[in-house]
Parts: structure tokens; sequence; C-alpha cells
């Protein structure tokens, strides 16, 4: 595929530049292939997604290089920080207070995936740094692909409403762990207040930029109105502007942006109705995360090995997050069935997981390519089946949408005439 | 259809349908099961019940004496309800319609009589996620229940536009104080209760619909005002639920004083003509609400509904004071003559807000007894 692209690049000479026509046209292809494998198949637009971008991986598509950097890394960054923005801001922080067993599921869900994780990767002879590793990234749900799936079902009810909720805390939580995690791997320093000196410059710069970008949008609330598009172009390019500069000072760009939303829900308890309006724009950003994380994690190397310490991770992490839905569900106003149907539905990993494994590479060359080994795979396998797995389950609890019929086949009312 | 049972006269029963919605973007939520699942773990009185689609709930009073009981009653279940819907993350509110919930996204209640129901009428019971509040009021016997019937009739226009809360459908300002009814009015057995004042004349009537195969109970009739002979009751329909449980206890009052009026002085007689203005003043009350004209059945006089509403307050006020539901109704008095009604406060809101999910919030926060 190389000499192809080498010798079109030759003789193509665009203005915006040869990987700006390559991704253009994966993107293109991962679109009519979202919109075929929900009509067809009956499965969420998520899969085709990744299916191209597995697919272009696999066949070396040149325009995602691991790890991530430049402009590739901004867009993963910044569709990940749209969408964390727009699930933090769901959050409305008195619910704890009425139902603290919903803060308590998210922990114990959290805590028992990470235990899950790192004692199985150790039973499996994974060095326990990179197991740890593993273990916090494990922590993260994706927002993004649980997003995208439950719009597309138009999905509404206890479930979509818990397991969005649980997969933002769970991104809290892995965003901070990593980015302490990160910042003091191989130091050589015993002092503590130096150890958690980068700890504490990631996290104050994040909660820096969230409080100014809430603060920047509660203004900009007092006299715009949240349906206009004008609002949604303002939204969205301080995003854009707190993502580069979360990133450029240090800070983590995704935890400014959920921080962000959870304290503009705080300061505004006005409703949120702008990502009817966030549209189409928002919707390619994060098809761009989807594509560009099977990409990436399609170029990993599988190998029998790896394979199967993929395959614990991953029965572990499911495992883990089912019980700790279940275990804090009692007195929390769901079933047990609902617990169960939650706990199921927080199996999909995508673009944020893929960022924390960035850091982890970002902040250690040695370990960071084992840790990559087994986290990529582990990614682009449960980004598609964890789509599959939510789909199934707010089918289930009967809070979505079912999927529109094959085409061709008349309604029944068509038929009896 | 079972015989009309013996009730104590004037005793009320007060239902609500009352819409969950969620709080982030404030659109109607499918909670129902989780909310009758939370209150069932509480003691209160009445009940709470499902309704067509899974975004509502009916709450309802047990048989209550007065407006105050009512209101307590209501209290009670308002505050568990608010509890409850604190604890799932969900908002409770009034008002007879949602402002801009879409009816196809909602999803019918799993139970045999809405399925039945949503295949027989087909998009029309999805369209029915629509909130009224009933009241019922205890009659001494069967034909005393049908003369209530049609003499209260009369005042159709006024409970309309008294309770108007639904101005908004499908995101759109419809011009009616009431658009809630005009979803009613899709439905094959809507409309008004035959004319008849004997309760024979009433069960030959049903026997015979019965026997077409058109209805099979008395729930298959979607009257503005039907009786219910099971509770020994008269039971109206057309109020939209209001946006406050005070409101809505203030009607139940004026439904009582109205009925103490009509058994106590006899005040007139209804007739089959007075139904030839019905259907004409019912419009102009769900169109126009307080600022609608009335005509008057027996003498055709037109006059602003408003000044027929004060009248009516003067000629019931001495048995409202016996009841001890003047003080109730009283605030509802003033508020119609300054032409004020739930479906006035939501428009004010809007125009202020430009934003009908802050409208929904707002009311919300009116429903807990904060707005």
């Amino acid at each position: 595929m190389n000499e192809i692209t080498a010798f079109w690049g030759e003789w193509l000479r665009p203005s915006a530049g040869l990987p700006t026509v390559q991704w253009s046209l994966l993107l293109a292809v991962a679109a009519a292939a979202g919109h075929l494998v929900q009509r067809h198949l009956a499965l969420p637009k998520v899969v085709g997604y990744s299916a191209v971008g597995a697919i272009a991986g696999l066949l070396g598509f040149p325009g995602a290089a691991w790890p991530l950097q430049g402009i590739g890394l901004f867009l993963l960054e910044l569709g990940v920080s749209v969408v964390l923005f727009e699930t933090g801001g769901r959050i409305a922080l008195r619910w704890f207070r009425h139902n603290p067993m919903v803060l308590l599921q998210s922990l114990l869900e959290a805590a028992l995936t990470y235990a899950a994780v790192y004692f199985t990767l150790l039973w499996l002879g994974v060095r326990p740094s990179v197991a740890d590793a593993l273990a916090l990234i494990s922590i993260a749900s994706s927002p993004a692909v649980l997003s995208r799936v439950f719009g597309d079902m138009r999905a509404a009810g206890p479930v979509t409403e818990r397991v969005i909720v649980l997969a933002t805390l769970g991104a809290l939580y892995a965003l901070t762990l990593v980015a302490a995690r990160a910042g003091m791997m191989h130091s050589e320093e015993t002092n503590l207040l130096a150890l958690l000196f980068p700890v504490a410059v990631v996290l104050g710069l994040s909660v820096v930029v969230g409080a100014g970008l809430a603060l920047v949008l509660r203004t900009a609330l007092r006299f715009m109105i949240p349906t206009s598009e004008n609002t949604s172009i303002l939204l969205i390019t301080s995003i854009a502007a707190g993502t580069a500069l979360a990133s450029h000072f240090g800070g983590s760009a995704p935890l400014a942006a959920l921080l962000a939303g959870l304290l503009l829900k705080q300061l505004n308890p006005r409703p949120w109705a702008w990502p009817r309006q966030l549209g189409t724009a928002a919707s390619l950003l994060v098809m761009l995360s989807f594509v560009l994380v099977s990409v990436v994690a399609a170029q990993a190397d599988w190998n029998p090995a790896v394979t199967g310490l993929v395959l614990a991770l991953v029965a572990a992490r499911g495992l883990a997050k089912i019980f700790g839905a279940l275990l804090a569900n009692p007195g929390s106003g769901t079933s047990w069935k609902q617990a169960l149907m939650t706990g199921a539905a927080m199996s999909p990993m995508s673009s944020l997981a893929l960022l924390l494994v960035a850091q982890f590479t970002a902040a250690s060359p040695s370990l960071g390519p084992r840790i990559a080994s087994i986290a990529l795979p582990a990614i682009l396998l449960v980004e598609v089946l964890g789509a599959i797995v939510a789909t199934f389950v707010i089918q289930r609890a009967g809070e979505g949408t079912r999927p529109e019929p094959t085409a061709g086949t008349p309604a029944s009312g068509v038929q009896r005439a | 259809m079972e015989p009309f049972r013996r009730s104590a006269p004037l005793t009320l029963g007060v239902e609500l349908e009352l819409q969950l919605v969620n709080t982030h973007d404030y659109d109607l939520a499918p909670y129902s099961d989780e909310m009758l699942r939370l209150m069932r773990k509480l003691e209160l009185p009445g009940s709470v019940v499902p309704e067509m689609t899974s975004s509502m709930i009916e709450i309802s009073t047990g048989v209550c004496d007065s407006t105050a009981h009512v209101l307590g009653e209501l209290s009670q279940l308002r505050d568990a309800l608010v509890r409850c819907a604190d604890k799932l993350n969900i908002a409770v509110v009034g008002g007879g319609t949602h402002p801009f919930q879409q009816w196809h996204q909602q999803r019918i209640y799993d139970r045999p009589r809405f399925r039945e129901l949503s295949e027989l009428y087909g998009y029309l019971s999805k369209q029915f996620t629509i909130f009224g509040q009933h009241v019922h009021v205890g009659c001494p016997g069967a034909d005393e229940a049908l003369l209530m019937l049609h003499r209260m009739s009369r005042y159709i226009p006024h409970f309309i536009a008294l309770s108007a809360s639904s101005p908004y459908v499908q995101g759109q300002d419809t011009q009616f104080d009431s658009a809630r009814l005009n979803s009613v009015f899709a439905f094959p057995m809507s409309g008004r209760a035959p004319f008849t004042l004997s309760w024979d004349g009433f069960e030959a009537f049903f026997a015979k619909t019965t026997r077409t195969g058109v209805v099979k109970s008395m729930k298959d009739f979607y009257w503005d005002i039907r009786p219910k002979p099971e509770y020994g009751t008269i039971e109206i329909r057309v109020f939209d639920t209001p946006l406050t449980i005070e409101r809505a206890a203030a009607l139940a009052g004026l439904v009582q004083s109205l009925a103490s009026w009509f058994l106590h002085d006899q005040p007139f007689m209804p007739a089959e003509d007075d139904y030839m203005v019905y259907t004409y003043n019912r419009f102009q009350a769900c169109r126009f609400g307080l600022e609608a004209v009335y005509v008057d059945p027996v003498s055709g006089r037109h006059m602003p509904l408003r000044e027929h509403i004060q009248l009516t307050l003067q000629q019931i006020a001495p048995h409202a004071q016996r009841l001890g539901a003047w003080p109730a109704i009283e605030q509802v008095v003033q508020e119609a003559g300054k032409s004020l009604n739930d479906a006035r406060w939501l428009r004010r809101q809007q125009m202020r807000e430009r934003l009908l999910a802050e409208v929904v919030r707002q009311a919300g926060e009116r429903f807990k007894g904060r707005g």
C-alpha cells in the first residue's frame, strides 16, 4: 500500500496535502460502511467505522502512526473532549446527595475493574508495572461509543442514564489516576512532594482550564440562546481552544473538558439543548476518532501470547464491571436486571483508552510499547464488541428503538394492502 | 354494566396524570416502572398507577370529604413523588401537554389494556401522551348522578379555562390555551354523554352500544363527564393537569361547591337544548381560555367567560364557604379576574426564556412548590 500512495503522492499535488485526501476518502468510506452496517446487519454504525479503520490499519494506512502526535493526536483529544464535556454536563452532583448508592456503584465498579484486571494479568505473568497501567486504562469505558450508540437508538431510560453517568465518572477516575501514575513512572526521586509535583501540575492545569472554559460558557449563556447555531459554534471552538491550551501547558485536555461540563452544569442549571444542535460537526469529529482508533489499534502486533492476554483482560474487565454494578445496586433505584444490564453495557473502550495508552507511551519509552502491545488490540476488540453488547443490552432493557428494517421489506400494512 | 353504588354525596376523589422528564434536556423520560417500584415502598394515601405511555404516571387520592383533605393527600403523594424522582435523577411536572415531546418516540406501557388500545387506535394512542386531572364527586343515587352530570355540563368551559395548561404541542404554540382536549376529540367515543336523566334510560343506551360491539365497558367512553357506577360518582375529565397541586385541589373544591349548589338549591333543570351551544363554548374555552366568549344555553346571550365565572362563583360562594372550599378557590377566582391561568404562566416563561426545555424545568420547580 505504501508504494501505491508514494506513487500517488508523486502524481497528485492536492492543495491541502496528500494525508488530507487520504483521510477524507477513508472517512467517506467509513460513513458509507456505518450506514450499511446499520441498515443491513442491524448493528451500530460504530462497527462500520471501526471495521473500515481496522482494515485500513491492517493494510498499512500511512495516515496514523503510533505513537500518535501532531494534528492526529489533537483531533483525537478534541473528539474525546467534546464527548466528555457533553457527558460531564449531564451529571448533576445533587443526584449523589439524593442517591449516594450511584456514587458507590461507580467507585466499586472502578475499583473492582482495576483489581480484576491487575491480578488476572499478574497471574498470567505480566510484570506489575505493565499490569498496573493496563488495569488503570481498563477502568475507562467509552462515553463516545456509548453516546453514539444510544444516540442512534434514541435510547432513554434508567439503564441508559446510569451507563452514561458511570462511564463519565470512570473516565474522571481513569484520567486522574493515569495522569498521576504516568507522571511518576521511572522517577528516580524519592521525595514525596517532588513525586507529586508533576501530578499536581497535570491536575491543577486541567482544573484551571476546565474552570476557565466553564466560566466563558456560563458568561456566553447569559446572553446567547442555547439552541442557536452560534452558541454551538462558540461551544465547540471554546472546547478546541481549551484542548489545545491544556495539552500545550501539560494538562489533560479531556479531563479539563469533563470538569468544564461538570462545573457548568452546577453553575447553570438550565437545560442542555446544544447536543441536538452540535449535529454533524461533532458527529464527524467523533466518527473520525473511531476510525483513528481502529487504524492505530489494528497496527498492533497480534500473536497468540498477546491474544490470550487480551482475551483475559477483556473477560476480567467485563465481569468486574457487571459485579461492581450489581454489588452496590440495592437502594440505588434500579432492579437487579437493570444493574446487570448497566454493568454489561459499560464494556466499550475506544478513543479515551487510546489517549490513556498514549500518555503511558509518552511517559515511559521502555514500558509504553509493552503496555500498548496489549492495550491496542484490546481496545479494537472492545470498541466493536462493546458497541454490539451495548446495543443488545439497551434493546433488552426496552430503552431504545429497534434497528430500522432491511431495505426492500415493506411494512406489514403495505403487504396487507 | 354494574349497578350504581351508593356513595356519600359531595365526597371527592382526584386523579392527576403527571409527566416524568429527565434533568438534562427535560424531555419526557420512560421511568414509570421505576417510580412505581419506589412509590410502592412508601405508606401513602390513594394510589399510584401507570398510564398509557411509560413517561406518564397517575396519582389519585382516596375518598376525601373536603378540599383541605384533597390537598393534604395530594401533598403527601407529591412529596413522595419528588423524593423518588430525585433518587432517579428525573423530575415530575404538571401541565396538560409536554411542550416539545415527539409523540412517535413514546413507548406504550406494557399492560394488556394499553396494548389493546394501541392496537385499536394506532398512532392516536401515542398522541394520547397528554395529562389531565379527573375529579370524582359523590352522588346520592343513580338518577341524581345523571342530573348532576348534565347540570355540570354547562360549566365545562369554566373548568377548561381555569385549568388550561397545554398551549404548546410538539414545540409549537398552538394558540390554544388547552390543546390537550383536541387530542381527546380524535377518539370515537369522546364528547358528551347522551341526554337522559333516568338511570334506566342510560342502561338502555349502554346495552345498545355494547350490543353493537363498539364498546365493552364504561372505560371505553372518553366523554367529558361520565358516570362511574362502581364508585357512585360522576367523573369530570376536561381539566388539564394544573402546574401545582394547590390549583388541582382548588378545582376539586369548585366542583364540590357546584355540586352542593345543584343538590341543595336545584338551581335549574338541564335540557337537551343545553347542548346546542356546548361544542361552541367548549371550543372557545380551549382556544381562548379565560378570554373566551360564553354563550348562555338558555338565553343565547353572549358574554365574556371570565364574567360568567365570577357570576357563578358568587352563586356558589355560600356553598364553598360551608364546605371550607372558599379559601382554596379564592386565589383561583382572583387570578381568573386577571385572566391568569397556567397556560398564561407557561407562555410568559417562554417569552422570557425562549427555551421550552427551561420552561419545563421551571414548571418542575413549581410542581415541587418552589416555583
